[in-house]
């Protein structure tokens, strides 16, 4: 009961911060210095054409009549027409959001499964040399530009090792002579759906750079928070009184202390997803991969104000929803998290 | 899992994807009848009515027009020659154009291609009239005779057998799709009668075409079956596809990367003229730009060689006046001026312009090339005692900032022309002839008797070709006697391919195309 209040309270705040992104975004559209008009005219509009367009997309309407078209529109889901391509922009995001969610999920994952037992593992060598080495590959992951990164990753594992694949969601064998038909639009999920081995084992394969590149910097931060939590909480007395007990060192470390150090591992998840979401757009572009990123960034260069607009809502509402998970996640895990 | 059998599975899975990969080493070495272009840009509309960007490279493939341009070589004129219309003639006033249909060609969905299937495509591409559907605009109505005879009826003469050439809006559709929307073509379908159809289409990822059966033409032995237009933005990645062999064709690779590439046995690097010309637009409005001996002063302080050398590696050409090289109406002995700061020193002091002058060039920012260009005529600039900025702009807001009060806008606008269909009346008519309100013509440079070259250039433009070059040409000499303009440089096209690729030839009349169907391995 108490949950499902919790639940309900955060959606009505969540809503919100939707709403207030929307006005946002609609004031920004107005301020930057830009013509619409022209721009869904086409490269080489005559005069007049620009006074079509400018009729058509409702231009010389008031302020306030257009913020409302604006509002429905982002409401419902029905994101209008690119001004760029004049493509209808829900088309689009169904074509480029599984690409970025399945980057997006596989990277989080890839971070924590990376920088949690990294992070147990300094906490239980405190001040020795795994301590100092991951300290060390933690501010490094932390610090390293995600291009160069992806530039390293794709010399050393595409170019001289020739283990993984340069780019792209498949190789061109898959995706050209025997495509995967879409369903989900996530890779992995349609190849094992259609039962193609073949297919699945290609998609993971291109996963696993680009993944790696975005998980780097949250996995440092997974690193350090555990770490930390981890230290405090072996000192406490339930695991000294586990080591008394002879507890194997894994047992006390894995089973004993660190579910009571996963609150901030948690954290690192929403900011995980949110930084993959966001900061996909350089990964995207050097390893050619057909999500929201290059999309956006297509449309921010041409100042294409629908697109950008409903990819920022799109962007918002998962960062909404993770961040609710996560919440309800830790307060299932950890009692001392009040839901009120 | 003890540390052993940890050992053996992680050694075990790595055999196996090393394993694979040479698998799908010998996969790639198989599929010979592929051709992959990595492409830089992706292809946002597919609709042939209103495509009017780098979507032009993969409708060529599918669609066909009435015409196709073949430009000018150093043996050869340049030429019109029949597509989907094998003949066509013209009446004596150039307002009454009839086409002739090749017989037997069919469209993808099967149906014939007939002259209301001509008469429809247009119609419909003039109806929605995005893109470059202006270039059908003095046609008034059309007319089906018989089903392989086209008329068009126009306002005022124009060369139709240019515009049907054009690569944007003029391909012709089947009537089955004349209903369909926008969505409907980017959703992957087409309705072409080209050598190719669109199999799928992934946006922001590729487009991939299938060899469409029963197409009308010649389809060289060794002929690919697939083409798959693989969109790669990064262009180390692009560079890297090429040599790797992943890729066929690609361009936009620096300049500076193409000795290498050069001297590598797999590649080849074919560098042609292209059909663009950078453009500084000299504000006529303003003073001192409304002198002529001031701009032609600062024409005479451009580094013309330097710009080739450093901007373009030495691979671009001098640009000869307003029409490129290739187009009919081309100047090839256009009296341009040379790099001479003494002479633009003396122009100077004979105006009476003080050192200290000062002047903003604004660009779009994506122009690589231009940024160049400004720097080094900067130097050469402030030798002359003339300061210039260097105004990089999202080329929207330069527009905007163009088209605005020409007393208040920039003193220099730089910017790339390259025609819609190829004609030199397209470059003379957007950016030198009188326009009430700026569009193109953002150097407000106006000139009644210019206007009236140009204006009876295009009205021979259809019935006496010869005549209407002459006029075009004289309207150019008059353009760069008055310095309406510095004529920067004609960018370099340069395409990579793989040098086992036979028969490939750029036509710079379609901007960074590949007719794959000419091509075999």
């Amino acid at each position: 009961m108490e949950l499902t209040r919790y639940i309900l309270r955060r959606m009505v705040l969540s809503a919100f911060v939707v709403l207030g992104v929307t006005f946002l975004v609609f004031i920004v559209a107005q301020v930057v210095p830009s013509d619409p008009a022209a721009l869904y005219a086409g490269p080489r509009p005559t005069a007049e054409q620009i006074e079509k367009a400018r009729q058509e997309l409702n231009l010389d309407a008031p302020l306030i009549q257009r913020f409302a078209g604006f509002a429905k529109a982002m409401g419902t889901g029905d994101f209008g027409v690119s001004y760029k391509s004049r493509r209808l922009i829900a088309e689009d995001l169904r074509a480029y959001l599984p690409a970025t969610l399945e980057l997006a999920v596989f990277s989080t994952g890839l971070a924590l499964l990376i920088g949690i037992p990294l992070g147990v593992l300094a906490a239980a060598r405190q001040g020795k040399w795994p301590d100092r080495l991951g300290s060390f590959g933690s501010i490094a992951a932390v610090a390293m530009p995600t291009f160069f990164l992806a530039m390293i990753l794709q010399l050393v594992f595409a170019q001289w090792l020739g283990i993984l694949p340069l780019s792209g969601r498949l190789s061109r064998e898959i995706s050209v002579t025997a495509p995967l038909s879409m369903m989900t639009g996530f890779n992995l999920i349609d190849a094992l759906l259609a039962g193609r081995l073949d297919a699945f084992g290609d998609a993971l394969k291109h996963l696993i750079l680009p993944a790696l590149t975005l998980a780097s910097y949250p996995a440092g931060v997974a690193m350090r928070l555990t770490r930390s939590a981890m230290i405090e909480i072996l000192e406490r007395r339930h695991v000294t009184a586990a080591r008394a007990l002879g507890l194997s060192e894994p047992r006390i470390l894995f089973g004993h202390a660190l579910p009571n150090a996963m609150g901030p591992a948690l954290t690192v998840i929403g900011l995980s997803f949110a930084y993959a979401l966001t900061g996909a757009v350089l990964v995207e572009i050097i390893f050619a991969w057909p999500g929201l990123g290059r999309y956006v960034s297509e449309a921010i260069l041409a100042k294409d104000f629908p697109v950008i607009a409903a990819v920022t809502m799109v962007v918002t509402i998962c960062y909404v929803v993770m961040n609710l998970l996560i919440d309800i996640a830790q307060a299932l895990v950890d009692p001392r998290v009040a839901l009120s | 899992m003890n540390r052993r059998h940890f050992l053996q599975t992680a050694a075990l899975a790595a055999l196996a994807s090393a394993t694979s990969s040479r698998w799908n080493l010998a996969m790639a070495e198989g599929s010979g009848s592929i051709f992959t272009l990595a492409y830089p840009t992706s292809f946002p509309d597919l609709d042939p009515a209103t495509s009017f960007s780098n979507d032009g490279a993969v409708l060529a493939n599918v669609y066909e027009g009435l015409t196709r341009y073949i430009p000018a070589t150093e043996t050869a004129e340049a030429k019109i020659e029949p597509l989907l219309a094998t003949s066509w003639d013209v009446s004596e006033d150039g307002k009454t154009w009839t086409f002739h249909l090749r017989d037997g060609v069919k469209f993808h969905d099967g149906s014939p291609l007939t002259s209301e299937a001509v008469k429809g495509s247009i119609e419909r591409t003039k109806k929605i009239g995005g893109g470059a559907a202006f270039i059908w605009g003095s046609v008034t109505s059309i007319e089906t005779p018989d089903p392989l005879t086209v008329v068009f009826a126009l306002s005022d003469p124009q060369p139709i057998d240019l515009i049907a050439s054009a690569g944007f809006a003029a391909w012709i559709y089947a009537p089955s799709s004349h209903d369909k929307d926008n969505a409907w073509f980017n959703g992957g379908n087409d309705a072409g009668t080209g050598p190719f159809h669109i199999s799928r289409y992934e946006p922001g990822q590729r487009a991939v075409l299938d060899r469409a059966e029963d197409y009308w033409g010649k389809v060289p032995e060794g002929g690919f079956q697939t083409v798959s237009f693989e969109i790669i933005e990064d262009t180390t990645l692009a560079q890297n596809m090429i040599e790797s062999g992943q890729a066929d064709w690609t361009y936009s690779i620096p300049f500076e990367n193409l000795e290498a590439m050069k001297a590598n046995p797999d590649l080849r690097v074919v560098v042609n003229p292209s059909f663009e010309t950078l453009f500084g637009l000299y504000n006529v409005k303003r003073a001192p730009l409304d002198k002529v001996k001031v701009r032609q002063a600062l024409s005479l302080a451009f580094p013309y060689d330097d710009v080739i050398s450093a901007g373009t590696m030495g691979l671009g050409t001098r640009a000869k006046g307003v029409v490129p090289a290739g187009i009919w109406g081309h100047d090839a002995e256009a009296p341009i001026p040379q790099t001479d700061l003494k002479a633009a020193a003396a122009l100077l002091a004979e105006e009476g312009v003080e050192p200290g002058l000062e002047l903003v060039m604004t660009y779009s920012t994506t122009q690589a090339l231009s940024a160049v260009a400004g720097e080094l005529w900067k130097a050469n600039l402030e030798t002359l005692g003339i300061k210039l900025t260097l105004q990089p702009m999202a080329w929207e807001a330069q527009w905007q900032l163009g088209k605005s009060n020409p007393e208040a806008a920039q003193d220099i606008f730089v910017m790339f022309w390259w025609p819609t269909f190829v004609t030199p009346y397209d470059y003379l008519v957007s950016l030198f002839h009188s326009e009430e309100k700026p569009n193109f013509n953002l150097g407000y440079y106006s000139n009644a008797e210019v206007d009236a070259k140009i204006d009876e250039a295009a009205k021979l433009s259809g019935t006496d070709r010869p005549r209407a070059e002459k006029l075009f040409i004289e309207a150019q000499r008059k353009v760069i006697e008055d310095a309406a303009a510095v004529f920067m440089v004609d960018r370099p096209n340069v395409h990579i391919i793989r040098s086992d690729i036979k028969g490939y030839d750029d036509n710079p009349a379609y901007g960074h195309v590949t007719f794959v169907n000419e091509l075999s391995r």
